[in-house]
């Protein structure tokens, strides 16, 4: 069971509810606690206008409220209460201009930023003053979307970017005079693949003195050539005429490689002038000029122009250059119209709700919640909503909300790939495209839907819609789900129960059209479901800092926020390494991909694991860790791009002065000769990362403490890809001599350490016992000094720490004591727990337990539940003996069919028909039965898929043994326990095999014996032609007569039927229990509960009651049948 | 208290090996008439019923009702001690959590005493109603284990086709197919008494699995002959009959043509 809610009385002991509260039926009750809650939200809301200086605690105490409604679980209340916390104070719109802002300087934060091309810029907006690029055609120009401090929109077109990109010079002839002649030569040839007929693509060629990134060149400069173009779609064109084959008049023909030349403009121009992602921009008063109504292309507040020269970039690092704007926020859902048995689909059913959020980031409560409804509806309570007779009209209404709430971030659960998608499906449809189209802060412009595939190692392949909004940046939270979280399930309702603990129906969609189609109160409700669903994903956004971090994420790896949702993780290392690189006149050659089928891929040896000694230890066990290992090795031995000597070009230089050799055998020059950029990029994101953390723990403020903890997780995570952005043999930049070096190094250091480790503390040498190395693992070794307590472990940890550093290892590699575990249980390789110490040795600070049945997918719940106990039980009871007695009990219980089916269950999401799959699924196979069933409710693809095992002939496939819970409980089909005994047994056999002498003795014995054995209700095999045969209630002997007991039970008659009735009794509770929890999560208790959701345990819980109830009910009428 | 006592421990033994492919945990009903046993196989598509009169046994004493869940692959371990002439006693008190059999041998110089764990089997009972078979085939016990052997090579599902000429089994696989005809006749009578005995009131086609019939056959050891017994839309019956201490029985579902899609 969940919890009950009873929030407001613990708050507010108000006389009135205590006295009356006994007779009052549970809806005056509720009605009640309401109102209490409201008297709470308004007396906050007088602290809020009485001055700043309550602000603070008004802050808590709304959030105290908030916190307060929430846990009651209903969402309507919840509605309710926000309407009166002061909400509709705030318009809706932005803030209004005062005027002076263009006497002023522009200080905005962006947050998108695009190009497109046009005529250049005729005027300086300094009368006089020179424009730099292209005086006519046409030139790319920058389109910078951004918000004030106060909170108004801003864009400005940036003039006087150009492109460009560098490459080798065509020999060592060529010198100033010929550069007129290869600009020539290259402009004809790619005009010519680009279709160009006037005017030119190659603008200019300039002799520059760079380096290249790759390989050590002892600080020599040599002359590489700027080609800088007219426009940045033209780069790629003159790439490949360059790479495939180019003679310059005068020299021969010869295969160009060229520098820098797939950087994204948008990220080139931001290299360039060093604005990273969403930081501060000033565009100084005088030096910018204002767009007029009649020139203007966006609904920007603000539209000014400006020379990109003249835009001032602001440090995020600096602390007044790293606040938030009040960044407006949209969350929004759809309801759309279903038929029976088919997926909705655009060209056919309307969409009949759509509900939005707008919220201003830094504010406790949302600015407007409105929800567009297609036929008449009742009114909600702390929500506008408004009623359309027409769905044209609808959906148009929709995009004025959208503009007029401008939304800087888009927020929803999945809404790029359904809703969005659905929605210009629609509008095309109703032949309204152009006019709903306007989602974008630009005008007259359609939003469009791009449909790609994106794959990457980190995060798998996975097919995406996005969806252009010029100015607007989507946050999908399904995607920061998918990308951030190994979930097993991925629905909104699994999501927020596991995230905000919040539960959601779920109602299927043939029931909404049912909805729909019904009264007005129908339709309400609906229109508070989909209010819910937008409000979901917006109260993830929050809680899990989404937008904070994200744009940490930005300012740190200097990438805009929308590369974060929709591009891997190299472009990050990449946007770093340009940056660096621009500072030392360093140029990033474009490597040609190596081929993606796999072969090529040069692997090498990764990290090592010293072989657990397996077993559980009553004992303290202290953790020494390297601190940032890959990070710290790559800077202690100088391993870099720049660094590394080609085989064969050592000479002249001297081992161990000059350079190292790595155990790889690989030589990287030494950081007198040469600092490498990696190392430099590296210790500059530590270093940042030290003072971040510093300043949040001085932050008073929550808001900068939690930017300041966004940004320390931010560099943590940059720094440690660095090292997987050399590996990564299908990337940007791959380099396996700096990876594997890397990985040679960490493996080189564990041994030693371990050595060392056994070398030094040692009975001989005064301590206590032999410290032996039990574990360890790519960075960290576990070590049993013997014969201390925790504290002494925590002590003598430390101690061996520094002095191992001091003695091993080069700076800035550090062995840091990390914890102390106590007990511990070592399974295996990487798998382990134990209770972990770190802050104190008196208590520890929680259970650590690693790689044991974890969330995989294809592990029923129960599995985890039982391993979790019984850590819990050895770990934090420490008593063994409890921890078997429980996973006995379990596994009787499970046999006996008393375990809760949702327990049971195993999810996976269909992603196609049978044939699609080589081998054939569980969740597959049951889905086509299910269609063969009934077609109306059968899952579709794309929909998750829970299931069973059920029992079968000998020997049948794993796939013809899933069976729908459901089904499975209306029909008493009888579950396969043995499978789920092997599913919960290996795992347990697993933990326990350290601690049991025969961890055997688990899985059989006394508590085995007692099983139930379900009889399959009717038209399944056999039992579609036989008879239930009467028996005994009391002890269940087969009997043929009626009265229901056999001749030894009937004597106690009155007890037996007692002891029925009491069952049903029981169960009766217990389902009305279940049914107000229901009710209560769909926010309604005045009305049945529709929820489906095959995610909830609470559905299948109430379904088996249901099933209980009529089977005992059975049972007692049978009592009835005796003539008296 | 029940107590009963079995002149060869070998029918329990082959009742055993008849039923532990079928079912794996089984109660044993006892009442003062006797013994049954009734079970439906993992998937459900057939049932067995053994029954054993309390005439069949040397000795027969079942104070009270009781049934006792038994692991049938664990008593076919246990059995396995006895030797064949061995008598067998089964022993059990009053709410029991154990059954105790007692093997001795012929000649009274070795007594074996086991004690084997019952299982607490929460399970309901099933029964197949009356049924008036429209035809019914009598076949050496033998032979049919044979036919059914022969078939399944070729194929999973096998076709009975009851006439008054002759019954006739058909199984069509991937490999080919196959059509074994039995005619009743007086011809098998020269070996000795086995014969193929046809009573078929209405002909009847029906299809079955294989696999089941298969494990039906195990039964073969428990007696000379066995009959199938048929009708359109009920199961199909198989019963081996022990002479006077009583019978197996097995019921199998036919196919439905739309199940053999899957």
């Amino acid at each position: 069971m969940k919890r009950v809610s009873a929030p407001a009385e613990a708050l507010t002991e108000a006389p009135e509810t205590a006295s009356s509260g006994a007779e009052d039926s549970p809806d005056a009750k509720r009605a009640k606690k309401a109102s209490a809650k409201m008297e709470k939200v308004e007396t906050v809301n007088v602290f809020a206008q009485s001055g700043v200086a309550s602000a603070q605690n008004a802050a808590t105490a709304l959030n105290a409220a908030k916190k307060e409604a929430n846990s009651g679980d209903d969402f309507a209340t919840l509605l309710a209460d926000a309407a009166d916390a002061g909400t509709s104070n705030l318009s809706l719109e932005r803030p209004a201009l005062d005027g002076s802002e263009m006497e002023n300087d522009i200080v905005l934060q962006w947050v998108d930023m695009d190009m497109y091309s046009g005529d250049p810029l005729r005027e300086h907006p300094v009368p006089g003053e020179h424009v730099p690029g292209l005086r006519s055609g046409e030139v790319p120009i920058i389109r910078v979307y951004g918000v004030t401090d106060k909170g108004q929109s801003v864009m400005c077109h940036v003039y006087g970017v150009t492109p460009y990109f560098y490459t080798d010079i065509p020999g060592d002839a060529f010198g100033e005079s010929e550069l007129s002649r290869f600009r020539e030569a290259l402009d004809a040839r790619v005009c010519s693949a680009a279709r160009i007929n006037q005017g030119s693509a190659v603008v200019a060629v300039v002799i520059r003195e760079k380096m290249s990134i790759m390989g050590y060149c002892g600080g020599a400069k040599k002359r590489y050539l700027q080609i800088m173009m007219s426009l940045p779609n033209l780069v790629p064109k003159a790439k490949s005429v360059l790479q495939n084959g180019f003679a310059c008049p005068g020299f021969p023909e010869k295969q160009f490689m060229t520098y820098e030349s797939n950087v994204p403009f948008v990220l080139r121009y931001m290299v360039d002038n060093d604005i990273v992602g969403s930081n501060w921009l000033t565009i100084p008063k005088g030096r910018y000029r204002a767009r007029g109504p009649s020139s203007r292309m966006s609904r920007c507040q603000l539209e000014v122009e400006a020379v990109y020269e003249d835009i001032v970039s602001h440090d995020p690092a600096l602390p007044e250059w790293s606040a938030i704007a009040p960044l407006r926020i949209m969350s929004f859902d759809i309801e759309c119209m279903g038929r029976r048995g088919v997926f909705p689909d655009p060209t056919q059913d309307p969409v009949i709700q759509i509900a939005s959020y707008i919220k201003v980031q830094g504010e406790d409560h949302a600015r407007a919640k409105v929800v567009l409804v297609l036929d008449s509806c009742l009114p909600i309570v702390g929500a506008q909503v408004k009623s359309f007779s027409d769905e044209r009209e609808l959906l148009l209404e929709w995009t004025r909300l959208v503009q007029r709430a401008d939304p800087d971030v888009v927020t929803g659960y999945n809404v790029e790939s359904f809703d969005f998608d659905y929605l210009m499906g629609r509008a095309k449809a109703l032949k309204i495209e152009a006019q709903f189209g306007q989602l974008g802060k630009l005008r007259n412009k359609v939003a469009k839907i791009n449909k790609k595939t994106f794959s990457s190692a980190a995060y798998g392949t996975r097919e995406n819609s996005e969806i252009e909004m010029e100015g607007r940046v989507v946050m999908d939270m399904i995607q920061y789900m998918y990308r951030n979280h190994k979930l097993s399930s991925y629905s909104l309702n699994a999501v927020s129960s596991e995230f905000l603990g919040q539960q959601k129906e779920d109602v299927h969609h043939s029931i909404i059209s049912d909805l729909q189609r019904g009264s007005d109160e129908d339709r309400r409700r609906l229109a508070v479901y989909c209010l819910k669903d937008a409000y979901l994903p917006l109260q993830l956004l929050e809680k899990l800092m989404v937008l904070i971090n994200y744009l940490e994420m930005a300012r740190v790896t200097g990438v805009p926020v929308p590369f974060l949702f929709s591009r891997g993780q190299q472009i990050k290392v990449l946007s770093m390494l340009y940056r660096k690189c621009l500072q030392l006149d360093i140029i990033v050659p474009v490597l040609p991909r190596a081929g993606g089928d796999g072969n090529g891929e040069v692997s090498y040896e990764g990290a090592t694991v010293i072989e657990p000694i397996r077993g559980f230890y009553d004992e303290p066990i202290a953790t020494l860790d390297f601190a940032s290992l890959y990070p710290s090795v790559m800077m202690a031995h100088n391993l870099c791009y720049t660094t590394l000597i080609p085989t064969g070009e050592e000479k002249g230089l001297i081992e161990n002065k000059d350079y190292k050799k790595t155990p790889t055998g690989h030589l990287f020059a030494t950081t007198e000769r040469q600092k490498g950029i990696l190392p430099t990029i590296l210790e500059e994101l530590l270093a940042a990362r030290k003072r971040a953390k510093k300043d949040m723990k001085a932050a008073k403020d929550p808001l900068r403490k939690a930017v300041m903890n966004g940004r320390q997780l931010a560099l943590k995570v940059s720094a440690n890809s660095v090292y997987g952005f050399t590996g990564a043999t299908i990337g940007a930049l791959p380099c396996i001599p700096i990876s594997s070096s890397v990985t040679a190094y960490g493996r080189e250091m564990i041994d030693a350490t371990k050595a060392a480790v056994e070398r030094k503390y040692t009975i001989k040498n005064g301590y206590k016992a032999d410290a032996q190395v039990i574990y360890g693992d790519t960075d960290s070794v576990m070590i049993k000094f013997g014969g201390l307590d925790v504290a002494e472990s925590m002590e003598l940890g430390l101690k061996a720490a520094n002095e191992l550093t001091e003695e091993l290892f080069i700076k800035p590699i550090a062995l840091e004591f990390e914890k102390v575990y106590s007990p511990f249980l070592l399974l295996a390789k990487k798998a382990y727990a134990g209770m972990y110490y770190c802050s104190s040795a008196e208590k520890p600070d929680k259970m650590d337990v690693k790689g044991l049945v974890t969330v995989r997918r294809d592990n029923c719940g129960l599995a985890r539940t039982v391993v979790g106990t019984c850590l819990h039980k050895i770990l934090v009871d420490r008593s063994v003996d409890d921890a078997v007695a429980y996973a006995k009990e379990t596994i009787s219980a499970l046999l006996q069919n008393k375990v809760d089916i949702s327990l049971l269950i195993v999810t996976k999401s269909l992603s196609g028909k049978s044939e699609d799959y080589a081998v054939k699924q569980a969740h597959v196979e049951l889905a086509a039965r299910m269609r063969a069933r009934d077609a109306g409710s059968a899952p579709v693809v794309g929909d998750r898929v829970p299931y069973v095992i059920i029992k079968a002939a000998k020997g049948a496939p794993a796939y013809m043994k899933s069976e729908d819970p459901l089904y499975v409980l209306q029909h008493n089909i009888p579950l396969d326990f043995d499978y789920y005994l092997d599913q919960i047994g290996k795992p347990l056999k697993r933990i326990f095999t350290p601690i049991l002498t025969n961890p055997d003795s688990l899985l059989h014995g006394d508590h085995t014996l007692k099983r139930y054995k379900a009889l399959p209700s009717s038209n399944v095999g056999i039992a579609r032609f036989a008879v239930k045969k009467l028996q005994c209630i009391g002890c269940r002997a087969p009997i043929d007569c009626k009265g229901g007991l056999c001749r030894s039970c009937e004597k106690n008659r009155e007890s037996i039927y007692l002891d029925r009735l009491a069952e049903a009794n029981d169960l009766e509770d217990r389902f009305a229990r279940l049914w107000t929890e229901c009710q209560r999560c769909q926010g309604s208790l005045h009305q049945d509960v529709l929820c489906t959701s095959r995610d909830c345990p609470i559905f299948y819980m109430r379904k088996k009651v249901q099933k209980d109830i009529e089977q005992v009910q059975t049972k007692i009428d049978r009592f009835a049948e005796i003539d008296f | 208290m029940i107590e009963c006592r079995l002149a060869e421990a070998s029918v329990l033994k082959k009742i055993v090996e008849a039923l532990k492919d079928l079912v794996t945990d089984a109660a044993f009903e006892f009442s003062e008439n006797g013994l049954q046993l009734q079970a439906m196989d993992s998937s459900h598509v057939s049932l067995c019923y053994l029954q054993l009169l309390s005439t069949g046994f040397e000795h027969f004493r079942c104070d009270k009702e009781s049934s006792l869940g038994v692991s049938l692959p664990n008593l076919a371990k246990v059995l396995k001690c006895a030797n064949n002439d061995d008598t067998l006693t089964l022993k059990a008190k009053d709410e029991p959590d154990v059954i105790s059999l007692v093997f001795e041998s012929k000649k009274q110089d070795c007594i074996k005493d086991f004690d084997m764990k019952l299982m607490d089997l929460e399970q309901e009972q099933l029964a197949i109603p009356d049924t008036e078979y429209k035809s019914k085939v009598t076949i050496p016990a033998d032979e049919f284990r044979r036919i059914i052997a022969d078939l399944q090579v070729l194929g999973d599902t096998c076709k009975i086709t009851a006439e008054k000429a002759g019954v006739r089994f058909a199984v069509e696989g991937d490999v080919g197919k196959a059509n074994i005809t039995l005619k009743p006749g007086e011809a098998a009578d020269e070996e000795g008494g086995k014969s193929v005995n046809i009573d078929v009131e209405e002909a009847v086609e029906l299809r079955f699995a294989l696999r089941y019939l298969n494990y039906f056959a195990k039964a073969t050891p428990l007696a000379e002959s066995v009959e199938l017994s048929m009708s359109k839309d009920v199961p199909l019956l198989v019963e081996y009959k022990m002479g006077e201490i009583g019978a197996i029985q097995y019921y199998l579902a036919p196919k439905i043509d739309e199940e053999d899609e899957e």
